[in-house]
């Protein structure tokens, strides 16, 4: 394999930015342009804009993020097993299976916890949390 | 086959890796940055299981135990992230001075 | 495919401890008591089976299966029995704020023994994708008990330092076991020692690379300088109770996992990895002894008495595989009395905070003469004063330098053996020989940690009195 097996991918790679420089800079000379103020609200048909509009997400995106991620990737270990599904025979399948449970057992204790309950309110009311005062020394 | 390109690559990535880790001072882009650094070993791996025919394919198994691990590592890093934000209001690894010497 | 299944009995037993732990747990809630039950007979079952292993399998019997991936043999076995029972005296020292965590108190228990089940197959990993699974699994469960109250600042600094730092040194590990397996054509750690034995590589670069690269990674774990950064800030950070196991467990995890790589993989190599050994080692040794000297902090300053600490180990692994039985006397009575002394710190300073100033300590022995009497026989046996085990670990691990034409070091060594003796004096004059500040009154201590610290107080003067079994024992506690 040299640098040459590449071309293809160097040849699509400048047709395609060169369409899109074409097509943009095109549409930038010859379209007409005469901007009022109102064209320049971020809502044209005229409603005000109440607040900045890049928000910070919520901090239970991370949480879903984080188990999405987390249980998502751990399925690449069946594209391997499925490669040598024949060879493996039972061996696999109890491999594979031992593997499962545990990723179920997780996804239980998780949903249990209530970590997946998307209104935190609820959550805290249904699992009061039992914290027992530590005795410590005054700092 | 000629393997260079793909070190080249790897190293490349690492590097670049590195540097963010170095440089950047948001913590989840540090993260990122780690995130990097690990590609670069995958694309490592397998590019010499390839080169060198191994027979066992160790690169490639390899390259799926760092991919599940690397998705771990970036949960609990997120999730720590995510505390120091809460209880600061700021990812800035810079700020993270309450304890020297 | 051959399957033997006391190899991963230790991890399926306490895999199915924290399970059951777990699911019992989260469905009916019954409590601390129960978390106390589970974790007892998953420690005590994987105990019961690494014993096994080692009455099997210890000296010339070792054996590795599931296609080469776990070893049986003295050298994991050995690090089993340490690995459990640490784990079984962390939380015991950790219980009462393991208590103050409310239901999340479940979790800590389940960290720490899947932190212990990472660290064992670390030790007996025959392949390094299963050291390396190893390695993370017992990293990722410390980043989360580095910061697991959550409300306190520096303890989620120290989580997040410890993870950042972590994640870059495992990074930098596995392009240093790429760039071995690019060289050697293998991941299995008998396949890369064969190999290199077998073969004079003509243009060794990538290998000399790769060696470095998993040095790194592996200094970083242990905490060895100049790789030390962020060992005072994460034992300071963290909480009390935590911060025991958390020092514990990473010298005897990253030191299996350093000398298989080390003295067994790259076996053949030895010449070219000692003399980078040796200079981490008075490194860590100078350097630590020197700012343990200046801090006011007793975490911090155990922080950095272990960065001496791990140097003082690193010595034994100049010699190679001949090191490894004094190494593991070193790792194993050190990693007791860490966890004692850490101990100690979170009684009298708060098992959920993270500071420790020495001004606690003042005139403790008139407030509570038990504690200071077990801190200052822990601070004697750091210090290598003989009659305990830390003079026998001391002197074993010179003897290992001395037999490898380590002189030079030896001597570095003594002499900051030396000097360390001022900054472990001073906590003891701290606590005799000054009177309290205000009378703070007796500090109660709790169950867990009492047993704690008798334990490690009779091994440490015991093994200190009568070294010989364990010695003898140790020379099968050897690697494949």
């Amino acid at each position: 394999m040299s640098l040459s097996a590449y071309l293809p991918i160097a040849i699509m790679a400048l047709l395609a930015s060169g369409f899109a420089a074409i097509s943009l800079g095109l549409s930038r000379l010859i379209a007409p342009h005469n901007p009022t103020p109102e064209k320049l609200d971020p809502y044209e048909c005229g409603i005000v804009p109440l607040q900045e509009p890049v928000q910070r997400f919520p901090v239970k995106f991370y949480l879903v993020a984080m188990l999405f991620v987390i249980f998502d990737v751990e399925i690449v270990f069946l594209f391997a097993w499925a490669v040598r599904f024949t060879q493996l025979g039972w061996y696999g399948i109890g491999a594979v299976g031992i593997f499962t449970l545990l990723l179920i057992e997780t996804l239980v204790y998780v949903w249990k916890r209530g970590a997946l309950d998307w209104n935190v309110a609820r959550r805290s009311r249904r699992r009061p949390a039992v914290v027992e005062p530590l005795t410590e020394k005054a700092a | 086959m000629i393997i260079n390109q793909f070190l080249v690559l790897a190293a490349l990535l690492f590097s670049i890796g590195i540097y963010g880790v170095l440089v950047r001072r948001n913590a989840v882009l540090v993260l990122l940055s780690i995130e990097l650094m690990l590609t670069a070993v995958n694309i490592n791996l397998v590019a010499f299981g390839s080169y060198i025919q191994d027979t066992l394919r160790s690169g490639q198994v390899f390259a799926l135990f760092v991919i599940t691990v690397a998705a771990a590592e970036v949960g609990i890093g997120l999730a720590i992230v995510v505390l120091v934000f809460r209880n600061r209001a700021s990812a800035n690894v810079d700020e993270l001075d309450l304890m020297r010497w | 495919m051959n399957m033997n299944l006391l190899a991963v009995a230790p991890e399926v037993i306490v895999v199915v401890a924290v399970v059951a732990l777990l699911m019992i747990d989260v469905q009916w809630r019954p409590g601390p008591v129960w978390w106390a039950i589970a974790a007892a007979m998953g420690i005590a079952g994987a105990t019961a089976a690494v014993a096994l292993q080692w009455v099997d399998y210890r000296g010339a019997d070792a054996a590795s299966f599931f296609s080469d991936m776990i070893a049986i043999d003295g050298f994991g076995a050995f690090a089993g029995m340490v690995i459990f029972p640490l784990a079984g005296l962390g939380l015991m020292a950790a219980w009462p704020l393991i208590r103050s965590q409310g239901g999340r108190g479940a979790e800590f228990v389940v960290l720490v023994l899947i932190a212990a089940t990472g660290a064992h197959l670390m030790a007996a990993a025959a392949n390094l994708i299963m050291l390396f699974v190893g390695l993370e699994v017992f990293s990722i469960s410390l980043y989360v008990l580095a910061g697991f109250t959550r409300e306190r600042v520096d303890a989620d600094e120290a989580a997040l330092k410890y993870f950042l730092l972590g994640a870059v040194a495992s990074a930098i590990f596995l392009y240093g076991i790429a760039l071995v397996y690019a060289s050697t054509g293998t991941t299995s750690i008998g396949g890369i020692a064969t190999y290199l034995r077998s073969t004079i590589l003509l243009r060794p670069g990538v290998l000399m690379a790769g060696m470095a690269m998993l040095l790194v990674g592996l200094a970083f774990k242990v905490s060895a300088a100049p790789f030390h950064m962020w060992a005072p800030d994460v034992y300071q950070g963290a909480p009390g109770g935590v911060t025991g196991f958390l020092a514990a467990g990473a010298k005897v995890a990253g030191f299996a996992a350093m000398a298989r790589v080390l003295a067994v993989a790259l076996g053949g190599r030895i010449d070219d990895w000692a003399p980078a050994v040796a200079v981490l080692a008075a490194v860590s040794i100078v350097l630590g002894t020197l700012l343990a000297l200046v801090q006011s902090d007793l975490k911090r300053m155990l922080a950095y008495s272990s960065v001496a600490h791990a140097g003082f180990i690193l010595t034994a692994l100049v010699a190679g595989a001949n090191g490894i039985p004094d190494m593991w006397f070193y790792v194993a009575t050190y990693a007791v009395q860490v966890l004692a002394a850490f101990t100690v710190a979170s009684v009298v300073s708060g098992a959920t905070q993270g500071r420790a100033p020495l001004s606690d300590y003042t005139g403790l022995a008139s407030r509570s003469p038990w504690l200071a009497g077990m801190l200052g026989l822990l601070m004697l046996a750091m210090a290598g004063i003989p009659l305990t085990a830390g003079f026998v670990g001391k002197a074993a691990v010179f003897r290992s330098a001395i037999d490898a034409d380590y002189l030079w070091l030896v001597i570095v060594g003594v002499v900051s053996a030396v000097a360390g003796l001022f900054f472990y004096l001073r906590v003891i004059v701290l606590m005799y020989m000054q009177a309290a500040d205000e009378e703070s009154g007796h500090i109660p201590v709790p169950g867990g940690a009492r047993v704690v610290l008798v334990a490690v107080g009779v091994l440490t003067v015991l093994i200190g009195v009568v070294p010989w079994p364990l010695l003898t024992w140790l020379r099968d506690a050897l690697p494949l």
